[in-house]
């Protein structure tokens, strides 16, 4: 009878499968813990606290104060969140619309000469820090001596335009910026969208001579929506906190035409120190982002419930 | 030693004369050779850190020229401790933009660290500074520091860099830089012979040529002139000045207006805003501030420092109200002596015109946290930078020193283009700072956004647009516990 060989004692470890799993979860749950829970839970019970960091006062406790002047400010949270809610819908819309529209443009375009560069170029923008495309684009759109006054100026006599420092134009002129950058990342997920659709399933619609919305609704849309709708719900979620490209270009101005949510909690927690109330706005913030995808989670899986 | 007697000397000893000479030759000669190693050796057992080497971190403002030079000097302060205290000090730097620089300081003095051991601070930072502990109050150290104890150029240096509360004995800062708002014009547009006759020929009157001629100028002259070189065809306008949401930008540049047509933005002594920034009076200052612009290139409400400094070199602009503190950059190398550097105009008429502008400048303040090693190096390096020779040597690479004996120098005035205009600004009652409270930063933003709103023209009403900042600006004071009543009833109805 041959001895069985000694197992280190590690790998005796992993014998019991709930102790393998719970050995295999323990440094993600421990890094979710300390950087997400924790900070979350201080988070909320900060938003109780009137504390602010230049004070030299303690925290003092004023229950629920914070949400309430939030609700009531005069300014506040009603006008930003419609701002917001503007510039995400129309901006993922656009990006969504846009990026669909190229994606489907390379996928139908796989033996086209510079097919790679052309993606590259493509996906260009995506890559670079949203404070330098900010930084770049003011230039561009400077009326004295931007490249865009320039040509528009050159090609329809229109003179000069601040497209920044006027208030009806501010607010799309930084969207216009922000669907430079975020296109080719929907176009990107399209991509990753229609390379999940069976090729088979698609060569049998295509024998069956099956018309091209019908392929689209039937196949295409069928084994490629988890994928586009999680990029648009990425999208969303990155589009409500949009901070760093407006800095650069607005500062959210003129006024307070390109005053997103993120640039009050920014200003209120990172310029005024009021930690408490940027807290609770934080908090509200938190909430409406789960709201926003629960209702994309729950549309996604509406046609699944209904069939099941 | 032969010994002579000499005649008549009865029994006293005489050296001979040779041996004298070479005595005292040779006892001057080692007095003289060794002095330095003694005084080094006298010095390293007086000064604590002799020996000692040690690192010290400067937080100073990107792109800002006299911050800069806060930082370029100080190889010279190493040089000047190695030989008087004998220590080494070297030093790292850090910086931010205007508009980031407190954030980066705050965030680091918050948890108590000592990552910057000196920081360059704007003045309206202050009482956010001080007020937490965060940095240290310096009226001990002055008093034992007979090298600070130093005599201002005028008390608006005291108020604006080293004290809060406003109106207090508390120092907190010492100025590193002053700066005043000042007028740069092209002055080889003003001398040019066809644009003197044209400008006579349109208004009556010649074009001001001096620094005296400017001291008079009223603002509804100075229209005439910014009109007469506005001339957009030709890509050149008449004036620009900062109408940006950035900072204080706008701030700085509409309180010249505000204050010189006789507005207050506060009552400082019952922290009162409602009812004295809101007046109709300052109503109209808001929009004659903004009635500026069509003289100013388009875009001018996005105009910050930098831009301000970009149109004037590029020649896209006759004049521009611009900081003192950025004169080396007005005026380049192609710029110069095309540059004139004058007071801003007065506004009113008459003998009831006046001006009275916006203090810039920054104070040195120093961590509170400091070990006791950083701690002495940093009140050293105070006591280095108020030298006679420093601060002279700071003039002469472009920095604006605020002690008056420096500025009472003959040459002064010839050290640099702005120099007299700074000077003349600096005394008492023709500049001023606004408020140093710990929630500025707060009352600056909600300020910044409304004088934006308004001359972008998302707001169209001047007094509805001060009842909003005053109403919000009474209720923060009024949260803090500074201003003695909460916001009025009208204030419910204000918006932008």
């Amino acid at each position: 009878m041959s001895a069985i060989p000694s197992r280190p004692p590690l790998a005796r470890l992993f014998d019991d499968r709930r102790t393998m799993v719970l050995t295999l979860l323990a440094p993600v749950m421990l890094f979710f813990i300390v950087f997400n829970t924790i900070p979350t839970l201080w988070l909320l019970g900060l938003s109780f606290y009137n504390f602010s960091l230049t004070s030299g006062m303690p925290p003092e406790f004023i229950g629920a104060r914070n949400f309430v002047q939030i609700f009531n400010s005069r300014n506040g949270i009603w006008l930003d969140l419609s701002r917001t809610f503007t510039f995400v819908v129309c901006g993922v819309g656009i990006q969504t619309v846009l990026g669909a529209a190229l994606g489907f443009l390379f996928w139908g375009s796989r033996d086209m000469p510079g097919r790679r560069i052309a993606l590259t170029m493509l996906f260009a923008p995506m890559v670079l820090t949203p404070v330098a495309t900010g930084t770049f684009f003011r230039f561009i759109y400077d009326p004295t001596f931007g490249v865009l006054n320039a040509i528009s100026n050159g090609l329809f006599g229109t003179g000069p335009i601040d497209f920044l420092g006027n208030p009806s134009i501010a607010f799309w002129a930084v969207l216009a910026v922000d669907c430079w950058m975020w296109t080719p990342f929907m176009t990107l997920m399209t991509l990753a969208a229609l390379g999940s659709v069976p090729k088979a399933e698609l060569e049998a619609a295509e024998i069956d001579r099956v018309p091209f919305l019908r392929r689209l609704s039937l196949v295409i849309w069928h084994h490629g929506k988890f994928i586009l709708m999680l990029g648009i719900l990425l999208r969303t979620i990155d589009s409500f906190k949009t901070l760093d490209l407006i800095i650069p270009m607005t500062k959210g101005g003129p006024g307070q035409q390109t005053r997103l949510v993120a640039m009050e909690v920014n200003k209120q927690a990172f310029e005024s120190f009021n930690m408490g109330w940027s807290s609770a706005y934080s908090v509200l913030l938190l909430l409406i982002s789960i709201a926003m995808t629960s209702v994309f989670i729950y549309v996604l899986h509406l046609r699944r419930r209904r069939e099941g | 030693m032969t010994v002579f007697k000499s005649p008549g000397s009865g029994s006293k000893f005489v050296l001979p004369r040779r041996s004298l000479l070479k005595g005292g030759a040779a006892l001057g000669m080692s007095t003289a050779l060794g002095a330095p190693f003694i005084n080094r050796l006298f010095a390293a057992e007086e000064h604590p850190l002799a020996g000692q080497s040690i690192e010290m971190n400067i937080l100073g403002i990107a792109g800002w020229v006299p911050s800069s030079l806060g930082v370029k000097m100080s190889p010279l302060f190493a040089d000047f401790v190695k030989e008087k205290y004998g220590y080494n000090v070297s030093f790292a730097f850090a910086e931010a933009p205007f508009s980031d620089l407190f954030q980066k300081a705050a965030t680091s003095l918050a948890t108590k660290s000592q990552e910057y051991n000196i920081i360059i601070s704007d003045s309206q930072w202050l009482g956010a500074l001080a007020k937490p502990g965060w940095i240290l109050k310096l009226n001990d150290v002055i008093e034992k520091n007979p090298a600070l104890q130093l005599e201002w150029y005028s008390q608006t240096v005291v108020d604006t860099y080293m004290t809060y509360p406003d109106g207090t004995k508390d120092i907190w800062g010492l100025p590193q830089e002053g700066d005043v708002e000042a007028l740069y014009v092209r002055k080889d547009w003003l001398e040019d012979p066809k644009e003197k006759e044209a400008f006579q020929a349109k208004y009556g009157k010649p074009l001001p040529q001096t620094f005296e001629d400017f001291d008079a100028l009223t603002m509804d002259e100075f229209e005439k002139i910014a009109e007469f070189f506005t001339r957009p065809d030709d890509q050149r306008w008449g004036f620009a000045q900062q109408y940006s949401r950035v900072y204080d930008f706008a701030t700085c540049a509409f309180n010249n207006f505000l204050w010189s047509r006789g507005g207050e933005i506060w009552d400082p002594a019952t922290g009162q805003i409602e009812g004295i920034l809101n007046t109709q009076q300052n109503a109209d200052s808001l929009q004659a501030f903004k009635d500026w612009l069509k003289y100013c290139p388009p875009g001018a409400t996005n105009y910050g420092i930098a831009e301000g400094i970009d149109v004037f070199t590029q020649g896209k602009v006759f004049s521009t109200i611009q900081w003192a503190a950025v004169g080396s950059a007005m005026i380049t190398e192609e710029l110069k002596g095309k540059v004139l550097v004058v007071p801003p105009p007065k506004h009113g008429t008459g003998d009831a015109a006046k001006r009275i502008c916006s203090m810039g400048g920054q104070p040195w303040v120093i961590n509170a946290f400091n070990d006791e090693k950083k701690m002495r190096v940093a009140i050293d390096f105070m006591n280095w930078w108020y030298q006679p020779d420093t601060a002279v040597e700071f003039a002469k690479r472009g920095g604006n020193p605020c002690d008056k004996a420096t500025l009472s120098r003959d040459d002064f005035n010839d050290i640099n283009p702005w120099n007299q205009t700074y000077k003349f600004m600096l005394e008492e009652g023709r500049s001023r700072d606004f408020w140093h409270d710990p929630k500025y930063s707060e009352m600056l933003a909600i300020q910044q956004e409304g004088y934006s709103s308004f001359v972008t023209g998302q707001s169209s009403d001047p007094k509805a647009v001060l009842d909003y900042i005053a109403c919000a600006q009474q209720q923060i004071l009024s949260d803090e516990g500074v201003a003695k009543t909460a916001p009025s009833d009208a204030c419910a109805t204000t918006s932008l």
